[in-house]
């Protein structure tokens, strides 16, 4: 000890997490600072039999977890992030934000900060408070908590104002958060075959070990097993994929681009124009109809509804056939490779893999194509051996142990009894809550009506409650107090949030956040939080695949800046409050329950389902680990869904006729009109609200699929100041400026028609505004689609609709409107989008103020930019 | 001797070595073995994205290389080395300190132009003489694309390896050379063409591989040498087709190969 380090504490590396930590890492720390970041290695602390360590073999080959976590990059690198030139450091004051008199609230998102002191800042929080809730009732402030945020628990974020509103007894206006990963499979899996809450197949049992025993092929139908598990789940999927390869077991990806997994685990690639599967699926089930190569028992006696379908996709309902001819025309996939994919499958046993994200979930009338490819797996006799869907993250998704397709750990240790951020169950969410995909409107002032709380925990039942917003003897939003905020890079149409964010309405913005990145720079107040590495807390990794763990993470080094914890900062608020009496006489004891952080945790680890005989809370803080031992008797647990293969009536389904519902009992009855998500699956070429189609009037002046995944270099919008990242040549593209632009990928074909070369500037536009990016001309993308990452920061250059980002977030030009009428999740791909070279020197000429701002080409934007 | 043998058929492109190699040495003084280096711009350990094929066959090969592990130093400039008996290659910045020709000559060996130093790969020396078994890269590779070996133990393993450049300590397994696939169909039929015999053919005419087409008419011959092929298809009832393939500097997709019946 001493050279190399001086101590070494445990830290979730994981960014996305509520309760679900993931990325158990080892910092080292030296001379007070952050010296190395590194995997941990299990067999320091437990032998391989006291975790009675799994292996699966198939086919003469073993598969095992390994004894060190599987970190991703974006762990790695974080040093970068905690000691980022684009920290918060400490709090500030928007300079022209003066609650005792003028607001110039058009003046967000452009005046500069000055600093404050942390009692200014605390006290100014809690005055607002009482005024708003004074003058406009507790409906006054709308509190925004997302989950793209460092995995914490008793230091908070995640809405741990949301909580102490709840602890107040007023509550307030709750953002609630969509299913914003898979809302194909939210709004449209549960109604076809239930699997609550998610909507994709959530039997995973063993589903692993049945792939490698029986799977000929695993399809990636636009998963990119490489790029959305990094976040909150490591790299076991990589070594997944590997072997499956190894095994002889085809691999083969769906998708318009050649994403992170495709390019090295591919046997075969068949771009896919983004969200035009649903054409592609219905053209291999008119190959299966029409060829007879379908699974007519199964479908007998596991569904309902097939006659329905078959009539529409041979054309008895509206007189078009689904041929491959005619699906080519739509999702420029051509008919004989439709066809043999089509044969292919039907003739071999077929499980498809998921990932999250990927062009046809999170687009315009995503429930289409997630229940056509679940109408697919049903026409194949899904369940059978090597005949499931999986998913290669969210390994321990709320908690449900069937959810892991590895073999699953006997204990799923929690730390909800320390959690201090909100958990937004419906008591917490209260009856003034909003879905995050309608927050623009709602701070608008409008008036609107939607279905569902939208929370992605919630279960099918759920999407039929209709919701109103405002309520009754409401008088619309006035502060807004956010954790972790990325509404603007992360939903749908940025845009128009910077429009209704700068209205006179909103009189005070409160923003608690370690960086000056997106959202934050529009705030009137910003307090600066301390990352997890400088906080005291108790984490799992329950997400790795590997074996479940719980770990005290003690803080590494003192805050970098003059930072405090989201709770700190909250349970201040709490106490100033303390100031006017009344309702809010004792909140400070209310909101932290009298304890300290040891009591908390103590309380965390005693309630997180560890067994205390076999480890209690002083041994616990000793060893600082503790390490869930697999399942006994894994092996012999059923796979997947082959209890209903075999017995559809004894092991149903949760749809209300226990069988896959290709025909939905729930929209027949509740919505028997509707257009976009009708009663059987189709293709839906448009809608009043969406005109997002190649075939579209928009398409003249837009002609381009915009593709945007789960980002390959960041968790949504985080990790964008990481230097080493920014080095790589797929994450940033050097302008000639200087800037480092995001790219922006295009086929040579388009690239010449555009006059586009590789180093080159150009702008991604539409109606709603207009992102710039750097090109990267390249065979990873196909003809008519262009590709960018979602989640660059925000550099607005011109804010409001119809303006300007440098940074190159594209959420900014996504629709607003919602997945489809009845289904409020949110499109934030495969949408419509032109393209054009722009001389950057000329902007720079005409925007010379936002063109000048402090910059630093490493790290790009810099906290000293905006402070005055 | 301590070696590196790097699996390109195992490298997923995560980067992590390239991104660890930094956080080791980037802010951080391990003299004598290593000055700091500087926070950006420099790559003792840099992954190499190749972009191979073109739509729908493209894809990617990953190469990490690790410059500075190379006994061309050792011979070029012997004086600046640590002693070590281990193989490793250590640039002593002590003794090294003004030594820009060193930074100059050998890729992977870097200029710092505020400590007046060279710098490269250590092998992560300081951890190893303090207790660590590997490096940082080979510690956080996810997939054990990257290890350190020893010449003389994994003789055997090392003997079927590549060396970029002969003087290295860096070896590659399947190191990637090129590809020739395409997807053959007969259009007037609206179908791929399956089981089709396909041969590649060298500049004198000696196939040098053959394949059939699969059940999606695709065809693939991986690992051939950069060089100058035909492609000769054949198939009962068809007229026999042949194309140029020429596979010197890059990967060849011949795209989707129009394949007729015959007349």
């Amino acid at each position: 000890m001493g050279f190399i380090k001086d101590k070494t504490v445990f830290k979730s590396m994981g960014f996305c997490g509520v309760g679900d930590g993931a990325n158990i890492a080892n910092v080292d720390v030296k001379d007070g600072k952050v010296v190395r970041i590194r995997p941990v290695h299990y067999d320091e602390y437990y032998t391989k039999d006291e975790l009675n360590y799994w292996t699966i073999e198939a086919r003469g080959s073993k598969f095992e977890p390994g004894m060190k976590s599987l970190l991703p990059p974006l762990s790695l690198t974080y040093k970068n992030r905690i000691y980022s030139k684009n920290r918060v450091p400490y709090p500030l004051k928007r300079v022209d934000w003066d609650p005792k008199g003028e607001r110039n609230p058009q003046n967000r998102g452009k005046s500069k900060y000055e600093r404050i002191s942390w009692d200014e800042a605390i006290d100014l929080v809690a005055d607002e408070i009482k005024r708003v809730q004074d003058t406009y009732g507790p409906t006054g402030i709308l509190s925004q908590g997302g989950g793209h945020a460092e995995t914490k628990n008793a230091t908070g974020t995640h809405g741990c104002q949301t909580a102490m509103f709840n602890t107040l007894g007023t509550g307030c206006v709750v953002q609630a958060r969509n299913a914003d990963s898979w809302e194909g499979w939210y709004w449209g899996g549960k109604l076809i075959w239930g699997n609550d809450p998610v909507g994709e197949q959530i039997q995973l049992t063993n589903v692993l070990k049945d792939v490698a025993e029986n799977s000929d092929a695993v399809f990636h139908w636009g998963c990119d097993l490489e790029t959305t598990p990094w976040g909150w789940g490591g790299q076991l999927s990589s070594r997944t994929a590997y072997w499956f390869t190894e095994i002889g077991i085809k691999q083969i990806f769906v998708r318009p681009d050649l994403n992170y997994s495709a390019a090295i685990h591919a046997d075969k690639w068949i771009p896919v124009l983004p969200n035009t599967d649903a054409a592609m699926q219905l053209a291999i089930a008119y190959t299966w109809i029409t060829e007879d190569l379908y699974d007519k028992e199964y479908i007998e006696t596991h569904t309902v509804g097939f006659d329905r379908f078959e009539d529409y996709v041979l054309g008895k309902e509206d007189g078009i056939p689904k041929t491959p001819k005619w699906a080519e025309e739509k999702c420029g996939v051509p008919s004989y490779t439709i066809k043999a994919l089509a044969r292919y499958w039907a003739n071999n046993n077929v499980s498809i893999g998921h990932g999250n994200g990927g062009g046809y979930i999170r687009s315009v009338f995503s429930h289409e194509p997630a229940r056509l490819e679940i109408t697919l797996l049903a026409m194949q006799a899904v369940g059978k051996p090597g005949r499931n869907q999986f998913k290669f993250l969210e390994k321990a998704l709320f908690y449900d142990p069937t959810v892991n397709p590895y073999p699953r750990s006997e204990v799923i240790p929690s730390t909800f009894g320390c959690f201090k951020g909100a958990l937004l169950d419906e008591e917490m969410l209260g009856k003034n809550f909003v879905p995050q995909t309608l927050i623009p409107n709602a701070i608008a002032g409008e008036s609107f009506d939607w279905y569902g709380h939208t929370m992605c925990t919630f279960g099918v039942s759920d999407q039929f409650k209709q919701f109103d917003y405002p309520n009754h003897d409401e008088h619309g939003i006035h502060m807004i107090w956010s954790t972790g905020p990325c509404w603007q890079t992360c939903w749908n149409g940025g845009f128009r949030f910077q429009d209704v964010i700068r209205k006179e309405s909103v009189e005070c913005y409160v923003v608690q956040h370690q960086w000056m990145e997106n959202d934050t720079s529009f705030a009137d107040l910003i307090l600066p939080v301390t990352t997890k590495v400088e906080e005291y807390d108790l984490n799992n990794d329950i997400e790795s695949g590997q074996f479940n763990m719980m770990y005290l993470e003690e803080p590494a080094i003192e805050p970098y800046c003059d930072a405090r914890s989201d709770f700190d900062i909250v349970s201040g608020v709490a106490k100033s409050l303390e100031r006017f009496g009344g309702i809010y006489a004792g909140l400070y004891n209310k909101v932290t329950e009298g304890l300290s952080t040891e009591e908390l945790l103590k309380r965390g680890y005693e309630m997180s389902g560890i067994p205390l005989d076999k480890m209690s809370w002083d041994q616990f803080k000793e060893k600082k680990i503790w390490m869930s031992p697999t399942v006994e008797g894994w092996q012999d647990e059923p796979a997947g869904l082959i209890g209903f293969y075999n017995d559809p009536d004894k092991r149903p389904l949760s749809t209300p006729t226990g069988k896959i519902e290709i025909a939905s009992t729930l929209i027949e009855q509740f919505f028997p009109d509707d257009e976009e998500r009708g009663v059987i699956p189709r293709w839906v070429e448009e809608s009043p609200l969406h005109h997002e189609r190649i075939t579209s009037d928009r398409a003249e002046k837009y002609p381009y699929l915009l593709m945007s995944n789960h980002p390959r270099w960041r968790v949504h919008a985080q990790h964008d100041d990481c230097i080493w990242l920014r080095e790589i040549g797929t994450c940033k593209v050097e302008g000639p400026d200087g800037y480092k632009y995001e790219p922006i990928w295009i086929n040579p074909k388009d690239a010449a028609k555009h006059g586009l070369k590789n180093g080159d500037v150009a702008e991604l536009f539409n109606e709603r505004g207009r992102v710039l990016g750097g090109i990267i001309v390249t065979e990873r993308i196909m003809p008519g689609a262009l590709y960018q990452d979602h989640g660059a920061r925000v550099d607005t250059i011109v804010p409001g609709t119809g303006g300007l980002d440098r940074g190159g977030a594209n959420n900014m030009i996504a629709p607003a409107a919602t997945t489809s009428k009845n289904c409020a999740g949110e499109v934030t791909n495969s949408f419509l989008a032109g393209i054009r070279k722009v001389d950057v020197g000329e902007l720079a000429e005409k925007y010379p103020e936002e063109f000048g701002r402090a910059y630093d080409p490493d790290c790009g934007l810099v906290a000293s930019a905006r402070i005055a | 001797m301590k070696a590196f043998l790097i699996d390109v058929d195992r490298c997923n492109g995560c980067h992590n070595c390239q991104i660890v190699c930094k956080d080791e040495h980037c802010g951080n003084d391990w003299s004598p073995y290593a000055k700091t280096q500087p926070d950006s711009g420099q790559f003792w350990c840099k992954v190499e994205e190749k972009v191979r094929g073109t739509v729908p066959l493209t894809r990617i090969s990953y190469i990490p290389h690790i410059g500075a592990q190379t006994e061309a130093i050792r011979e070029f400039a012997p004086e600046v080395l640590m002693n070590r008996d281990d193989g490793l290659i250590v640039i002593d910045p002590e003794k090294a300190k003004g030594r820009i020709d060193i930074a100059n000559m050998f890729e992977g060996v870097f200029w710092n132009e505020e400590l007046g130093v060279p710098q490269g790969c250590t092998g992560c020396a300081h951890l190893l003489d303090n207790g660590w078994d590997v490096p940082r890269c080979v510690d956080a590779c996810p997939t054990e694309a990257l290890r350190m070996v020893d010449t003389d133990k994994d003789a055997n393993e090392l003997a079927s390896a590549t060396k970029i450049d002969s003087k290295s300590n860096v070896y590659y397994l399947n190191y990637p050379k090129r590809f020739v696939g395409a997807t053959v169909v007969d259009f007037d039929a609206d179908e791929v063409v399956i089981g089709a015999d396909v041969s590649l053919l060298d500049a004198s005419g000696s196939v040098v591989a053959s394949a059939k087409t699969d059940v999606f008419g695709d065809f693939i011959f991986k690992q051939v040498e950069a060089a100058p092929y035909m492609v000769k298809i054949a198939a009962a009832g068809y007229a026999d087709k042949s194309l140029e393939a020429d596979a010197t500097n890059e990967d060849v997709n011949l795209g989707d190969i129009a394949f007729s019946k015959n007349a």
